[in-house]
Parts: structure tokens; C-alpha cells; sequence
């Protein structure tokens, strides 16, 4: 690497450089220093953790130092880097240049380490008497977080892999590269040619890709903090007091995920074409799974802490929350998910060093539960089968359950590569995760509800099973209406068992509110977290359950008698250009296009008709696509909402040029153009007079002597005649005049085009004998007629989904407040 | 029996099931010569065979797309898709197909495609400058 390269900026990338090396190194420092600090016999002397501290703040700054150099590397489009090359394009404006930032995987991770950072920063200012040994986990995640950024070699392998890598030794230029061959003395000069990088993919052009990963990525770096108190628990033998400090912070992490996992259905549902909000993919599963267990351990946490009962569950579902965490960030970013995946990331040789991460942290929870065993707290006493923390209890291991599942068929290519199998993952998964999860969501809703009437210890009999009675009664009348309305009954039953179950919940958590108003304000939180669970399992039910696609082809031809039997429901609609389709209660047409780069946004005119034919609402939707050359073509949808449903729409086909095919088209189109039309047709008519055409008619109104053609000269012997047309088609008018002319003593003529009626017009000939115009009509085929592709797709009572979501996160807040006091009081 | 003791076998129980249902709900890899002698659906790794022709016009039937794949052991069948032409679907390095055999044909349920070019590209757009060439 002797050659001097003309135009880098290498300084940026070596001071990042030096950052992930100090980033690491100091981690690592202040791990070993909070470990000694934490086992050291002289609790007087803290000058073990005054160097832990002075090096996790060197930690964090030298994070935020990474994180400065990339953001400047990709702001100023320095494509001499491999990740700004990669990720981002001259054209992508700021905010996105946010979200190009952590499409990689190093700046995922990034984005991680920095929230761990922060964390940690909280804790040394908050932790107190646990410092030492919390931190002494938070910076050894710390560490293995920093690890993934090195990307240097060691012992023949690479370590992480960095940011900071420079597109030549990222790629090999010249054999991509044939002039490079062919002329390696401008090798040297090769950034001339990078003009510029591989832009962002249009799917995450969109603002919720601004705040998504953050907020995700806060919800996962906070999973280690309730981590770290359960290790710090063991080791300190304080097995009591650990509890209460990761309450606050555990619901903290599952307010943030759960935040972060809506926000990704959100944008999902908003700008992808898969059609829904929830796909049970493996990376929105790899999400959903450590929330799940979190929640159930909040919940033991909770019973532990006012009973004493169920200190080992808490613990063990405290310890797998966070190690599902790194199991999940294993499976999306080793690549071991390969085919079953659409959006699995690619693997970028971290497999064993993910792996690691995860066997490290296992091993810590394992190796202290197993020399700890003896002392643990574990209660000989059975809880009282009429108690809140029983059922407590047995709802956060039916969350446990209802996670197992998840992991065991989304890790269906891990157990194949383990046990050298070839299985497959089932056909149908949706199905099968949908039914499965629903009949787990049953039974945690079920005990939601009833639980809220049980006291801790022991509770009256008689009242509590009229109380409970009473309002299955009630849900199960509010359930029966909602299923008939919303037509959940024609779904598998265990889908109106959900319903039934979380209508329950928020009855009876509604009870709960009712009397949190009227002074017992300490149960709002948790009654309000859990009418928003219910809500959100509701829109859930109703809007997946009884989506309907609106957009059935009733038309489409068919192709063999056998095609027709099977007739698979076809969803989509094919829309000509001005050619009013019905689609459901609606009448669509496809009325234009507009552009604004990259976007090509397809109008599509929406017009709901009452029983007299009269227009009773009309709207305007624009689904659009991004025909990218490096990207393909890539479509996101719109949605009108209503209160009670959206009506959703994509493209999912149509056809697109390409940017660059747009440019040249204009030069060549004029010599072919009358193969795009039908033969054309000729009409001798007089001034008056209608010509039919296919989809509508014409009449000439008039003649115009004084015609002007662009450029064209007229002089006294020639004769230039315009032929006024009024073109109606599809109940639109449009105007028309192709021009006849003799000039110098030959004729030619002037053909005009309706390109909205898909018609091109000439005035071929004048007849004076019979004082009668020859008008040539040509018509576009229905093929070569500008044409989408389109699906619709109506999600009742999405909104439920939606606001059950705030209201959770908002009954979290109130939780959070309410722990964090009574951490203060006491 | 204690309450716990019972509450755990039903644990136990409810994992079972969890484990047999994923297995017996899985499917398997083959190829479409399995496809051939088998009913029940199958997944099929394979790859599009870009000589022949694709066949999707969106005027006769928007919900109708065939091609040509190409499985591992290299036999060849054609699959219909019933369904509009996935995006992007001529540049597909490798595609799973999920579906079963109706008579010659392969019926494709569901079409998952790899375009690993799509996220990494590991090769570099040369623009060539002209121009400036007389300045090195």
C-alpha cells in the first residue's frame, strides 16, 4: 500500500479508528477496575473506582467520538469510506442521512454502545451502593458491544468489523473495475470515478426510520441494566434488595422495546408493501421475544418483592430476557437466518464473535445460579391457590411459554445447523404463529383480568368469585356483539376466545382505574398498562383477523380451465389510465402521475357512490414507487384513514422506467411511435359530425384557417387548416387540433395526441369535392395504455392497535413514577 | 399432589406440544422431482433460468406470472405464481419457491428472492470522466 491516493481524507477515519481501539481498551479497563473494586476486602479505599469510572467516562466520550467522525464522513460524502459509499448518496437529504447512519450493522451497533453508555453513566450518578457491581456487568457488555466495531485482524481472523473502512480495502477496485486493469496508473485516482455512493434503501427513506432504531435500540441497551442487578443480586448475596431498582428500570426497557417494536409495525404498515402491521418475521420476533420475557419478569418481580414467592423465576426470566437479547441480535446479524428471511441482514463475518457474546453472558447467569443455589430464597411455602401472586406467577410463565414457541420456529435454521438437519420452516407460519400465540394471549388475559381482583395472601372466596363472575359475564356480552359486528366468528375460535379475554382484561382493569380515581392512585399505572395490552390485542384480532382485500379482480382473463378452478383469490386490480374500475363500494380511476424524485407518485381518484349513483365522498390517494436502478423497483403504499378503518393501497405493479431510461426516450420515440397505436382508422366527416372511437367520441366543431405550427412559416400560397376536435372520453373533455397543410406544394400534416384518452389525431387529407375532411384515428391497444397494478386492502378497527399502544406505554410511565417513588421513600 | 408439582406438568406438557407442533408443521426442502411424487407442499431452492422468457402481462391477467427455475439438481420446470410479477424479480440470484406440482406445472403458494445486490454491492459504478483524463 505504497501508492499515494489522490483526494482522500484519511484523518477522519484514523481518529475514528483510534476511538473504537480507546473505546475498547477503556471498556475493558473499567471492567477489570469495577470487578476489583467490587471484591476488593478494603471498602475504604475507592481508588479502584475512581479508575473504573475515569475510564468508562473515557468510554462514553470516545463513543460519542466514533459516532462524531462517522457522522462527518457520511455528511460530507466522504466515499473513500466503505459505510458512507455504502449506505448513503449525495442526494439524500439530512434527515435521512440520520437513517443511512445505522442501516449498516456497525451503525446498529453503534447506536447501542452509545445507549449503553448513557446507561451506565445514569447508574454511576444514581446506582449508589450497587455501582461496583453493576457497572462491572454493564461495562463488560460494554466491551463486547466495542468489540464488534475493531475490524482488525488477529490470528488470521477479523475481530468486529469496523466503520472506518476504506472502499479500497473494502472492495477489490480493480478487479470490479476493468479500466483499473487496464490502466492501473489511474488507480491511483480511482475517487475520481466514485461520483457518488449507493444511496440509502428507499425503504427507509421515511421518518419513521429516523426515530425506529433509536428507540429500539434504547429498549434493547436497557435490558442490561434489570440484567446486571439480578448478576450484582447474586454475587453481592443482597438477594432481597435487588429488586426494587430493577423494577424501575426493567419497566423502563419493556416501555421503551414495546415503544420501539410499534414504531417498527408502524412503519411497516405505512411504507412496506407487505400488507399488514405484524408479519411474524424472524427480526420483528427477535424483538418481540425478549420484551415478552421482560414482561412476565416484571410481574415476578413485583410478587417476589411484596411476598417473597417466586425469587427464582424472577431471577431466571430477568437473566434470559437479556441473553435472548444478544440471542437475538445473533440470529439477525449472523446471516444464519439465510432463506427463511426477507430481511435478515447479511453476515458480515461475525458468527463466532456473536456467538461469543451470547455464551459469555450465559455462562456468567449459569455458573452464579449454580454456586449461589444453596442460598437462594427460594420459598418451601406454596402460595395460596386464592392469591394474586399465584396467579401472578402463572401468567409470566405462560408469557415464558408463549416465547419458547417463538424462539423454537424462528430458530428452526439454527437447530438445522446444530443438528445438521434440513428442515424447513412451516409453510404457513403466519397461521401457525397467529393461532399459537392467540391461544397463549388467551390464557395471559384471561388471568389479566381476574388476577386484578385478588388480594395478596389470601383472598375472600365468595367475593371474589362474584366480582369475577360479574364481569365475564359482561365481557363475554360486549365480546359476543364485537365478534358479530367485526365477524371475527368466521376465524378459528381460539380468535374470539382473544377477544373475549381481553375484553375481560380491560373490564376488569377498567374497575381497577375507576377506584385508582377515587384514592388508591398507586394501582393506576398497572390498570392502565393493562387496558392498553387489551386494546392493542383487540385492533390486533379485528383489524389482521378481518382485513379484507378490496381489490379483487373480477375481470382478469383466465388462462386454462384449471387456472380458473383453482382460482387462488386474486387480489389484484389492473387500472388503465382514466378508466373508471369498480373496486368494492368504490369507483377508482387511475387519473395521472406525478413526480418528484425519486417518487413516482401514481393519483388514484377514490369515489364512493350512495344507492342513486351520486358521488358521497371522493378522495385522492398516491401510492408510490421509486424506480431506482440500483434498488429496482420499490413501491410503498398509502392509506386514508377513517376512525373506525383505513383503507389501505400499494402498487404492486406498473410500468416504470427507469431514471436513466426516462432521458433517452424522448429522442427516438417520434420514427416508431404508430407502433404503439392500433391501425389507424379513417373517417370522412364534415364540420358537425361525430366519430366513435372505443372509448368515447369526437366531433369536429369547426375548422381554423389561421392555424400557427411552431416555427413554420406560412405564406400566402400555402394552406395550413386546424381541425378542432372535442374529444370526450370516460366523461372528460379534452380539445384537439391536428393540422393540415400544403406547403411549396406538397401536404403534410400535423398529428395531436390525447395521451390521457390514449389517442393520437390526424388531419390526413381534405376532400374539397364533397366539402369533407379526412380525420385518421389512431388508438393506444389496452396493453401499451399507461396502466397499475394495484391492491387494497381494508383494516377495520386498526386504531384500537394503535391507541392501545399509547395508552400501554402511557400505563408504563405511571408505573415507572410510581416504583421510583417508593424507591425514594424508603 | 402439590399445586406446584401439577402446575409444572402442565408447563412441561404445553412445551411438549410447542416442540412436536413446530416439527410437525415444518416442511421440507426437495426438489421438483420430489414435488413430482409428493402431495403436500414443499419449499424449493433454486434459481431463475434467465434464457427463457417470463411471462406477466398485467392487460390479460394482472394475477398471473410464470417463469422458468431451475432447481439445485438442475432440473428445470415451469412454476406459476399466481400473483403479480414480484418486484425486481429478473435480477434474483436465488429463489425459495413454497407450492406443490400441478401436473407439468409447479403451483408456487409463496416466492421469497434473494438479491444480496440490493443491500451489498460488491461492485463499485465506474462513471468514466473523459475530460479529465488529459489531466493525470
Amino acid at each position: 500500500m505504497d501508492t499515494a491516493f489522490k483526494g482522500e481524507h484519511l484523518l477522519p477515519g484514523q481518529l475514528g479508528q483510534f476511538f473504537v481501539i480507546l473505546a475498547f481498551g477503556s471498556a475493558l479497563l473499567s471492567t477489570i477496575s469495577y470487578y476489583f473494586a467490587t471484591t476488593s476486602n478494603n471498602q475504604l479505599d475507592d481508588s479502584w473506582k475512581r479508575i473504573a469510572r475515569f475510564s468508562f467516562y473515557t468510554n462514553t466520550l470516545s463513543v460519542v467520538g466514533i459516532g462524531t467522525c462517522l457522522f462527518y464522513i457520511i455528511y460530507t460524502h466522504l466515499f473513500e469510506y466503505h459505510y458512507a459509499w455504502e449506505h448513503s448518496s449525495k442526494t439524500l437529504p439530512v434527515y435521512y442521512i440520520i437513517s443511512s447512519y445505522w442501516e449498516g450493522q456497525e451503525g446498529s451497533f453503534w447506536l447501542w454502545g452509545f445507549w449503553q453508555a448513557v446507561l451506565g453513566n445514569i447508574l454511576i450518578w444514581k446506582a449508589r451502593s450497587w455501582e461496583k457491581p453493576v457497572m462491572t456487568i454493564v461495562s463488560l457488555s460494554q466491551v463486547l458491544l466495542s468489540s464488534m466495531l475493531i475490524g482488525i485482524e488477529l490470528f488470521g481472523t477479523r475481530v468486529g468489523s469496523s466503520p472506518f473502512i476504506l472502499l479500497r480495502d473494502a472492495i477489490d477496485l480493480k478487479s470490479s473495475a476493468p479500466i483499473f486493469a487496464a490502466r492501473p496508473e489511474l488507480y491511483k485516482n480511482y475517487l475520481t470515478y466514485i461520483t457518488d455512493g449507493n444511496g440509502l434503501n428507499p425503504l427507509l427513506q421515511n421518518y419513521w426510520m429516523v426515530i425506529h432504531p433509536p428507540t429500539l435500540f434504547l429498549g434493547f441497551a436497557s435490558m442490561v441494566v434489570p440484567f446486571a442487578y439480578a448478576i450484582a443480586g447474586l454475587w453481592q448475596k443482597r438477594y432481597k434488595e435487588w429488586v426494587k431498582p430493577a423494577i424501575s428500570y426493567s419497566l423502563f426497557a419493556v416501555m421503551v422495546l414495546g415503544t420501539g417494536v410499534i414504531m417498527g409495525s408502524f412503519w411497516a404498515y405505512e411504507s412496506l408493501n407487505f400488507g399488514g402491521f405484524w408479519a411474524w418475521d424472524p427480526v420483528e420476533n427477535a424483538a418481540l421475544i425478549p420484551w415478552l420475557t421482560l414482561i412476565g419478569a416484571v410481574h415476578v418481580l413485583v410478587v417476589y418483592k411484596n411476598t417473597g414467592h417466586a425469587y427464582f423465576t424472577a431471577t431466571f426470566l430477568v437473566l434470559i430476557s437479556f441473553i435472548l437479547v444478544l440471542y437475538a441480535s445473533f440470529l439477525t446479524r449472523s446471516g444464519i437466518l439465510g432463506d427463511t428471511s426477507v430481511h435478515a441482514f447479511t453476515d458480515l463475518g461475525m458468527f463466532w464473535h456473536l456467538v461469543v457474546d451470547v455464551v459469555i453472558f450465559l455462562a456468567i447467569s449459569i455458573g452464579l445460579i449454580v454456586t449461589r443455589w444453596k442460598e437462594l430464597p427460594i420459598s418451601k411455602k406454596e402460595e395460596e391457590t386464592y392469591s394474586r401472586e399465584f396467579w401472578m406467577f402463572v401468567g409470566s410463565v405462560f408469557l415464558a411459554l408463549s416465547c419458547l414457541q417463538l424462539i423454537i420456529v424462528t430458530s428452526i435454521p439454527v437447530w438445522n445447523a446444530v443438528f445438521k438437519t434440513n428442515i424447513a420452516p412451516p409453510n404457513n407460519p403466519v397461521t401457525l404463529y397467529n393461532v399459537f400465540q392467540a391461544g397463549f394471549a388467551v390464557v395471559v388475559t384471561l388471568l389479566a383480568g381476574f388476577t386484578q381482583f385478588l388480594k395478596y395472601k389470601k383472598t375472600d372466596t365468595t367475593r371474589f368469585y362474584i366480582t369475577a363472575l360479574v364481569y365475564f359475564v359482561f365481557a363475554a356480552l360486549i365480546t359476543a356483539l364485537a365478534v358479530y359486528v367485526s365477524g371475527v366468528y368466521h376465524l378459528h375460535v381460539v380468535f374470539t376466545l382473544v377477544m373475549l379475554g381481553a375484553v375481560y382484561s380491560v373490564l376488569a382493569n377498567a374497575k381497577i382505574l375507576a377506584e385508582a380515581f377515587k384514592g388508591k392512585i398507586k394501582l393506576a399505572g398497572s390498570a392502565v398498562a393493562h387496558i392498553g395490552f387489551g386494546l392493542i390485542l383487540v385492533g390486533a384480532v379485528i383489524a389482521a383477523g378481518t382485513s379484507k382485500v378490496v381489490s379483487l379482480n373480477a375481470t382478469g382473463e383466465q388462462y386454462s380451465a384449471e387456472f380458473a378452478k383453482r382460482n387462488d383469490p386474486k387480489e389484484n386490480i389492473l387500472l388503465y389510465k382514466n378508466q373508471p374500475t369498480k373496486m368494492g363500494d368504490y369507483m377508482v380511476t387511475y387519473v395521472g402521475d406525478s413526480l418528484s424524485m425519486p417518487n413516482h407518485y401514481f393519483k388514484v381518484d377514490y369515489k364512493l357512490m350512495d344507492a342513486d349513483g351520486k358521488v358521497k365522498e371522493e378522495f385522492m390517494l398516491r401510492p408510490n414507487s421509486q424506480a431506482n436502478r440500483k434498488m429496482g423497483l420499490v413501491s410503498s403504499p398509502d392509506t386514508k384513514h377513517y376512525l373506525f378503518h383505513d383503507l389501505y393501497t400499494h402498487v404492486t405493479m406498473a410500468p416504470l422506467k427507469f431514471d436513466d431510461e426516462k432521458q433517452g426516450e424522448e429522442a427516438h420515440s417520434e420514427a416508431n411511435d404508430d407502433q404503439n397505436y392500433e391501425a389507424p382508422i379513417s373517417h370522412e366527416v364534415a364540420v358537425g359530425d361525430t366519430i366513435r372511437f372505443r372509448e368515447g367520441y369526437m366531433v369536429l366543431k369547426a375548422l381554423n384557417k389561421k392555424v400557427q405550427v411552431e416555427n413554420i412559416p406560412i405564406s400566402a400560397k400555402d394552406v395550413a387548416v386546424g381541425a378542432q376536435l372535442e374529444v370526450v372520453s370516460h366523461g372528460k373533455t379534452y380539445q384537439a387540433e391536428p393540422v393540415y397543410m400544403i406547403k411549396n406544394g406538397s401536404a403534410f400534416d400535423f398529428a395531436r395526441k390525447v395521451e390521457d384518452a390514449g389517442l393520437k389525431l390526424r388531419f390526413s387529407k381534405i376532400i374539397p369535392e364533397k366539402g369533407r375532411q379526412e380525420i385518421t384515428v389512431y388508438q393506444q391497444p389496452e396493453s401499451k395504455k399507461a396502466y397499475i397494478v394495484m391492491k387494497a386492502i381494508r383494516f377495520p378497527y386498526i386504531n384500537f392497535f394503535w391507541s392501545g399502544t399509547i395508552i400501554m406505554v402511557i400505563g408504563f410511565l405511571l408505573s415507572i413514577f410510581r416504583r421510583n417513588k417508593e424507591l425514594k421513600t424508603e | 399432589m402439590k399445586k406446584s408439582s401439577i402446575f409444572g406438568l402442565i408447563v412441561i406438557a404445553i412445551a411438549i406440544a410447542v416442540v412436536i407442533s413446530t416439527y410437525s408443521n415444518s416442511s421440507t426442502y426437495g426438489s421438483f422431482n420430489d414435488a413430482k411424487n409428493t402431495s403436500s407442499e414443499l419449499h424449493i431452492i433454486g434459481h431463475l433460468d434467465k434464457q427463457k422468457a417470463l411471462f406477466y402481462d398485467a392487460a390479460k391477467d394482472a394475477n398471473y406470472f410464470a417463469f422458468y427455475m431451475k432447481d439445485k439438481q438442475g432440473e428445470e420446470c415451469k412454476v406459476i405464481f399466481t400473483g403479480t410479477k414480484p418486484q425486481d424479480f429478473e435480477r434474483s440470484e436465488q429463489i425459495v419457491l413454497t407450492g406443490q406440482m400441478e401436473g407439468k406445472e409447479f403451483h408456487a403458494s409463496k416466492i421469497l428472492m434473494k438479491c444480496p445486490s440490493k443491500y451489498t454491492q460488491d461492485k463499485v459504478e465506474i462513471t468514466e470522466f473523459k475530460a479529465k483524463r488529459a489531466n493525470i
